[in-house]
């Protein structure tokens, strides 16, 4: 997994360079916007970290840029500014998530993974969320080298919360996602079928319950 | 009343009302004085006539001796006047009384004939009127005198009528001042009107197009105001997001590098330093974050902030989720009870707001606690908007509710890196809203429940 990362201060990029190969990912530093551009004209990378304040053409204009040139590369807005307008500007122009400065080290590894199991999962039918493999393609699931056996139902709740590991999915949305197959399915029924799957995947997996919203698949338990 | 509450149109008429009332009094002599000479002459002429008419009765016989000879009925006709006593004399040539009361002034030949004069007689003021009769036998002098009952009662009343009729003008004038100055002053009302139903945070210019040439240096000057205002908050946010920048940023450098270096396994026995060090710069960054919010939610900056229809189940739902990491860390129970409710205000603001109170929440709650959110109507078709966060921790004893809103206030022996800006945000926040903070305790007396209390947008 190749990750370039786009940020003008040369201490916070280091701290970002060796803490992401140190998990595992590849991982090469430019300072400015023109030297990215340069960069991606070369290679390819699997996640863009986009810092927004650079020298030069900052970082809207560089996400701008890429997306109208027709790349859809992944890019992690990771940024000072807070402000809730420059956060709607980011994700309007393409970015497709937002980290405020100063974050620690693992949050910062889980959206890069997060992030690029999603681009992944269009193209690749294989999901790795922590222990939990899924083979979207087979519907075949795996925690560690376990085979695990799913209804249909838990199923389709398991790939929508993998799917979105690491966000949490409203009940609302899980209920759709079942109610394809029959007609009056209560979000009751989401309970029913997220403890039979808590019960089937053991508790190396972690379904999370947001009381009153729904439910978040972990990486770690 | 102080003269500066006093109202344009009150000073107008007490400006008025002295100089008016002195100019209309001293126009009354001079009323008077052009009333009273036409009204003196017609009395004078009515009494002269009575002269000529009794000394039609004189006659002077060919011998040279005068006869004055007034019947009876005539003297009555003379004498009947229900107001006034008249008298007569007719004095002969040599002073002799010819007829008549006996008596009555007889006036000297004046330049006019019939002369006439004041006088007194049997003890009252009588207006007298002589008249010269020349005869063979020399001049006879014929005198009518009347007391002045009539002529009293007449200049009275037209004294009256005169004062009555500036009185009348007077309140005339005042009345119509008032009035004018209600119609002058309309555009001014307008304009009042104009801002009066305007939002607090509403700093557009004015609408100029119906303003008149006098009071449109006013809404200019308040125009010039609202944009020195708004262009003061927008360059305070500037400010702000650049401050935020480059406080973060070495900030981020500094906690990354932290992080790696005890994750290092040559950090041996520096790590413990290193710890502290970390904790450190994440206590100085989110101080930084705190205060920044802070100044963002002071007035000065927030006037820049542009108001939106904001709905508080979507800011709940958003904040539970942010915080879900957070809660999960400290196994405890975070969870929302949110039904939709919309509200004017800064989405990113009121999400500051929400996110310092669960953070405090979930900070003071202790593991297998339960922290909740929840939004909705203060009851059914109420105007208000409700915000709480409820947890089950150890409270807040009542006596500290109110200090514990104080910036930089921390409760004495309060776990947690707070810096004890967060309830200070949420206050400043709420306040920019037009809305309150409550301090209470949660279910069955448990824990605590902060509730803000907002204007609701009618569903």
């Amino acid at each position: 997994m190749r990750i370039l990362i786009i940020e003008d201060d040369a201490l916070v990029a280091d701290g970002m360079r060796r803490g992401l190969s140190q998990s595992g990912f590849a991982v090469d530093h430019v300072g400015s916007a023109e030297l990215a551009e340069a960069a991606l004209q070369q290679e390819n990378f699997d996640l863009l970290l986009v810092d927004l304040g650079l020298p030069g053409a900052d970082g809207f204009d560089l996400v701008r840029r890429l997306r109208r040139g027709g790349k859809s590369t992944p890019v992690l807005i990771v940024t000072a500014r807070d402000a809730l307008a420059d956060r709607v500007s980011a994700l309007d122009l393409g970015a497709d998530d937002f980290l405020m400065k100063p974050f620690a080290l693992p949050e910062l590894a889980a959206r890069c993974r997060a992030l690029i199991r999603r681009s992944k999962s269009s193209s690749n039918s294989d999901l790795t969320i922590g222990p939990l493999r899924l083979d979207i393609a087979r519907r075949e699931t795996r925690v560690n080298a376990r085979a695990i056996d799913l209804t249909r139902r838990e199923w389709a709740i398991l790939e929508c919360l993998a799917l979105h590991a690491g966000q949490v999915v409203a009940k609302d949305r899980l209920q759709q996602a079942i109610s394809t197959w029959e007609d009056g399915i209560t979000t009751n029924a989401v309970e029913v079928y997220i403890s039979r799957l808590r019960g089937k995947l053991g508790d190396e997996v972690a379904i999370r319950t947001v009381r009153g919203l729904g439910y978040r698949l972990d990486e770690s338990a | 009343m102080t003269p500066a509450q006093m109202t344009i149109r009150r000073r107008l008429l007490l400006i008025l009302l002295g100089p008016l009332a002195l100019l209309l009094a001293a126009g009354i002599p001079i009323d008077y004085g052009a009333g009273m000479i036409p009204l003196s002459a017609a009395f004078d002429q009515a009494l002269a006539n009575e002269t000529l008419a009794v000394a039609a009765q004189v006659h002077a016989a060919d011998d040279g001796s005068i006869r004055f000879d007034l019947p009876q009925q005539a003297i009555d006709m003379l004498r009947a006047d229900k107001d006034d006593r008249v008298y007569y004399l007719v004095v002969g040539p040599s002073g002799e009384i010819l007829g008549g009361d006996a008596g009555l002034p007889v006036g000297e030949p004046g330049k006019t004939n019939p002369s006439f004069r004041d006088a007194v007689f049997a003890g009252a003021g009588v207006r007298a009127s002589s008249y010269r009769l020349a005869t063979p036998a020399g001049a006879v002098t014929i005198t009518v005198a009347e007391t002045t009952h009539k002529r009293e009662r007449a200049r009275q009343r037209m004294l009256a009528g005169i004062i009555l009729n500036d009185i009348v003008q007077l309140a005339g004038i005042l009345a119509l001042v008032w009035l004018g100055v209600r119609v002058g002053l309309r555009p001014l009302v307008a304009l009042r009107a104009q801002i009066d139903s305007r939002s607090a945070r509403d700093l557009a210019p004015l609408d100029e197009t119906d303003v008149p040439g006098e009071v449109a240096p006013l809404s200019r000057a308040l125009n010039r105001l609202f944009a020195t205002v708004r262009s003061t908050a927008q360059g305070q946010l500037q400010f702000l997001a650049n401050a935020a920048h480059q406080l973060r940023t070495p900030l981020a450098g500094l906690q990354t590098q932290f992080e790696l270096m005890i994750e290092d396994p040559a950090a041996g026995a520096s790590r413990g330093r290193l710890t502290n060090m970390l904790d450190s710069t994440r206590r100085l960054a989110h101080t930084a974050n705190q205060l920044l919010a802070l100044a963002r939610a002071e007035p000065t900056a927030a006037a820049a902030v542009d108001f939106r229809v904001v709905d508080l189940r979507e800011l709940a739902e958003d904040a539970v989720a942010r915080h879900f990491d957070m809660a999960v860390r400290r196994h405890i129970d975070l969870g929302v009870e949110a039904s939709s409710v919309h509200v004017s205000g800064s989405a990113w603001l009121l999400r500051e707001l929400l996110g310092n109170l669960v953070d405090n929440a979930l900070a003071y709650t202790p593991a297998e606690g339960r922290v909740t959110v929840r939004c909705g109507r203060v009851d059914s078709n109420a105007v208000e908007a409700f915000l709480e966060v409820e947890d089950d921790g150890p409270g807040i004893a009542p006596e500290h509710r109110e200090s514990v809103m104080k910036r930089f206030h921390r409760a004495p022996g309060t776990p947690g890196d707070g810096c004890g800006l967060g309830l200070a945000i949420v206050e400043e926040i709420a306040r920019g809203h037009h809305g309150s903070v409550h301090i209470g305790s949660g279910a069955d007396d448990r824990g605590t429940c902060v509730r803000i209390t907002l204007p609701a947008i009618p569903a």
